[in-house]
């Protein structure tokens, strides 16, 4: 008997490996759901920011100057809330730190603006301390949040990534590599590792925790995408970025390498058009902000 | 020392075969009658003789070695030739390319030597077809035509392109430049000569980029700077952006990216920051300069380069497809990308220069705005409830390889992805 069992064990084992290696895998970029306006009827306009948890879903609606909060629920979202305030003119990136505070670019007036929970102004982001003048220009063109709630700011104006810390105080900056195109966003991975990625060179540069300055990860990646705007990973060795001009998302492993290309241009849903921004939850699902679709796909 | 005899017989041998090989040589590989060669070619070629009184004969021709190149009795190549066109010249002429070249000619790569040179005979050194200039322009037209119009020309463009540049390859520098700028002008321009000193308000250039301010074809601004030439720099007033020659730094900017250019162009950096989307370059560490010249340029709006290829320097993507497209639209194609687009910031996704898209597209498709398959805000779009109809639903703007640049290769296809009831 005890000989059936074991054999009994390991066929259940077989069974369930594969499964568990499919768990692993990307991101299939099956549509679920699409998200196109807020309560009132009113539609999304040119999109560009998003972000995300396993309940939340956080839109910058930025042709309409406003953002709308959604909660998440299986296969479903639910509009929750408007977010319209002065101080925050017009929306092109987003941010939920871990205690639930929202921190949202304005590209208009160049500011990161940090609003509380419920949505109420809280501030604009100071930038407490970055060398080498504090009055010196700052041009943030992109920023992350990472897992200990620290804000990694893309500035160009001066051609680095700064380090802040929750309260906005600086840490650390991450000098722009000699050469480069033109660098349009940021990922920061739960081990520390930055990455930029360079729309005009089509190429993804990176930074271990604590380094002095970015490497190249990729070679020019020109031959399978087009024009990359924004970058995420799913921290399961995946990078993930989305190709504005070729209308998909593309697929990088850690090491740089070509993984694959997802979803491609059109109208109907399941496909994009100038895709703007993609944040990626813990349940493996994928929102895109679809900006001249005007609204955002959830994908798995 | 004495001979030993097995070493004789193999020496003899080869003293045989080494005769041999000469005597064959001496009688040409047809084994003509002595006497008979290139002669015997001019029997029936009689023009020759004239062509021959040129004073710049090839070699072979001269010796009359018609058959160094052609096969009197039958080919696979052209006029007889004994090889492939492209090949046959480099077979004699094995130095012309250098090992590692940096830039290549054309026409010398694909083995076009006749483009330049006359096989057999020329009024030129090297049987060119013509002198100096003119002989280029053949091809470089454009250029020619400037360099016989400009006011002011550069001396030695006047005596011949060769000058500066190689004419097949060139191991030193791009352009086929004998080599890089500014080295090669500091052949012939002494930066540490007082006028040139002067002339450069006391700036240490001599490591610059020369043509970053002149143009070495020639110009029709004295100094041969660049046509449209930066108000500040043609009045010499060098100090408003540098710090000046008396710094330690004098070429370093007195601020960095577009808080430079603002000092003067208040207003446009003003206006263009108003809108609420920047092209975000214009305010990274090189600002204006990603897309302007500071100094001069032969651009207009002192643009660093032709716009297309201006914007091409990031917009690849978006000019190789117009280049590659079947169907190309003529505004990308004659560089005009601002018919469309606003290069500094716009209020529109794609910097468009119009609020509607109908509109942008309006300004050359009058006609279309009116006459067409219902466009605007009145015409749903059935695959979007949150987009109208607009001339981008079924066109794309940057060429496509289908007719009119539609999306879709037939005009079925096209119609049927939203007419869905029509689909076979």
């Amino acid at each position: 008997m005890p000989t059936k069992l074991l054999y009994t064990l390991l066929f259940i084992l077989m069974l369930f490996a594969p499964a568990a290696s499919f768990a692993e895998q990307s991101i299939l970029f099956q549509p679920v759901v699409s998200v196109y306006a807020d309560a009132e009827g009113q539609g999304l306009l040119n999109p560009e920011g998003v972000a995300c948890s396993d309940h939340s879903l956080l839109v910058a609606d930025t042709g309409n100057n406003r953002l709308l909060q959604y909660q998440v629920k299986v296969d479903a979202v639910e509009f929750a809330s408007q977010i319209k305030i002065p101080q925050l003119s017009y929306p092109i990136r987003v941010q939920v730190n871990s205690q639930g505070e929202i921190f949202a670019l304005d590209g208009k007036n160049r500011r990161i603006v940090r609003l509380k929970k419920d949505g109420q102004f809280a501030g604009n982001l100071d930038l407490k301390g970055v060398p080498p003048d504090p009055a010196a220009t700052i041009v943030p063109r992109s920023f992350k949040i990472d897992q200990q709630d620290n804000i990694y700011i893309v500035d160009i104006f001066s051609g680095r990534v700064i380090v802040l810390n929750p309260q906005g105080a600086f840490l650390r900056q991450i000098a722009f590599p000699k050469e480069f195109g033109f660098f349009s966003d940021l990922v920061v991975d739960n081990g520390g590792t930055v990455y930029l990625v360079d729309s005009a060179n089509s190429m993804v540069y990176s930074a271990a925790k604590d380094a002095a300055g970015f490497l190249p990860l990729s070679k020019n990646l020109k031959e399978y995408i087009n024009f990359p705007t924004c970058i995420t990973t799913d921290n399961k060795g995946i990078l993930y970025l989305t190709d504005q001009n070729g209308g998909c998302i593309v697929l990088l492993g850690l090491d740089g390498s070509f993984r694959g290309r997802k979803a491609s241009m059109g109208w109907n849903e399941g496909l994009l058009n100038y895709p703007a921004a993609l944040c990626i939850n813990s349940t493996g699902h994928a929102f895109i902000a679809d900006r001249n679709n005007n609204r955002v796909q959830i994908f798995r | 020392m004495r001979w030993r005899p097995d070493f004789i017989i193999p020496f003899l041998v080869l003293i045989f075969c080494l005769g041999g090989q000469s005597l064959t040589h001496a009688e040409g590989k047809f084994n003509l009658k002595p006497g008979a060669r290139g002669k015997i070619c001019l029997n029936c070629h009689d023009g020759f003789e004239e062509i021959l009184k040129n004073p710049f004969v090839h070699t072979p021709v001269k010796t009359g070695d018609c058959a160094g190149c052609h096969n009197p009795h039958a080919s696979s190549h052209g006029k007889f030739l004994d090889a492939d066109p492209k090949n046959i010249c480099v077979g004699c002429h094995t130095n012309v390319f250098p090992d590692k070249p940096v830039s290549t000619h054309q026409v010398a790569a694909e083995g076009k030597c006749v483009n330049c040179h006359d096989p057999h005979a020329a009024k030129y050194k090297f049987n060119l077809l013509k002198e100096g200039v003119a002989l280029c322009s053949e091809c470089h037209k454009a250029l020619g035509e400037r360099i016989a119009a400009v006011k002011f020309k550069h001396a030695p463009v006047e005596k011949g392109c060769a000058n500066c540049h190689e004419p097949h390859a060139s191991a030193a520098a791009g352009k086929l430049l004998k080599s890089n700028v500014p080295a090669l002008c500091l052949k012939c321009h002494d930066p540490a000569k007082g006028n040139f000193q002067k002339q450069h308000m006391d700036f240490p250039v001599a490591d610059t980029r020369c043509t970053a301010c002149h143009n070495p074809h020639g110009s029709n601004q004295r100094g041969l700077l660049y046509d449209n030439v930066h108000n500040p720099f043609a009045n010499k007033k060098c100090n408003q952006c540098h710090e000046g020659p008396s710094s330690p730094t004098p070429l370093k900017v007195r601020a960095g990216g577009y808080e430079l250019c603002r000092g003067c162009h208040s207003n446009m950096i003003n206006e263009a920051l108003a809108k609420n989307r920047l092209h975000w370059p214009l305010l990274d560490r090189n600002g204006c300069l990603n897309c302007h010249n500071p100094h001069a340029s032969d651009q207009e709006a002192l643009l660093a380069a032709p716009m297309t290829d201006v914007c091409g320097r990031c917009h690849s993507d978006t000019i190789t497809k117009q280049k590659t497209a079947k169907s190309k639209h003529p505004p990308v194609e004659e560089g005009t990308c601002m018919a469309c687009h606003s290069a500094h910031s716009s209020d529109q996704v794609l910097l468009l220069n119009k609020p509607s898209v109908i509109d942008v597209c309006g300004e050359c498709h009058d006609w279309q705005k009116h006459s067409t398959h219902p466009i605007g805000d009145a015409a749903k779009d059935p695959r979007n409830p949150n987009l109208t109809v607009t001339c981008l639903s079924c066109h794309r703007s940057h060429g496509t390889d289908a007719d009119k640049m539609l999306l879709s290769p037939t005009q079925t296809e096209m119609c049927t992805k939203c007419h869905k009831e029509f689909r076979r």
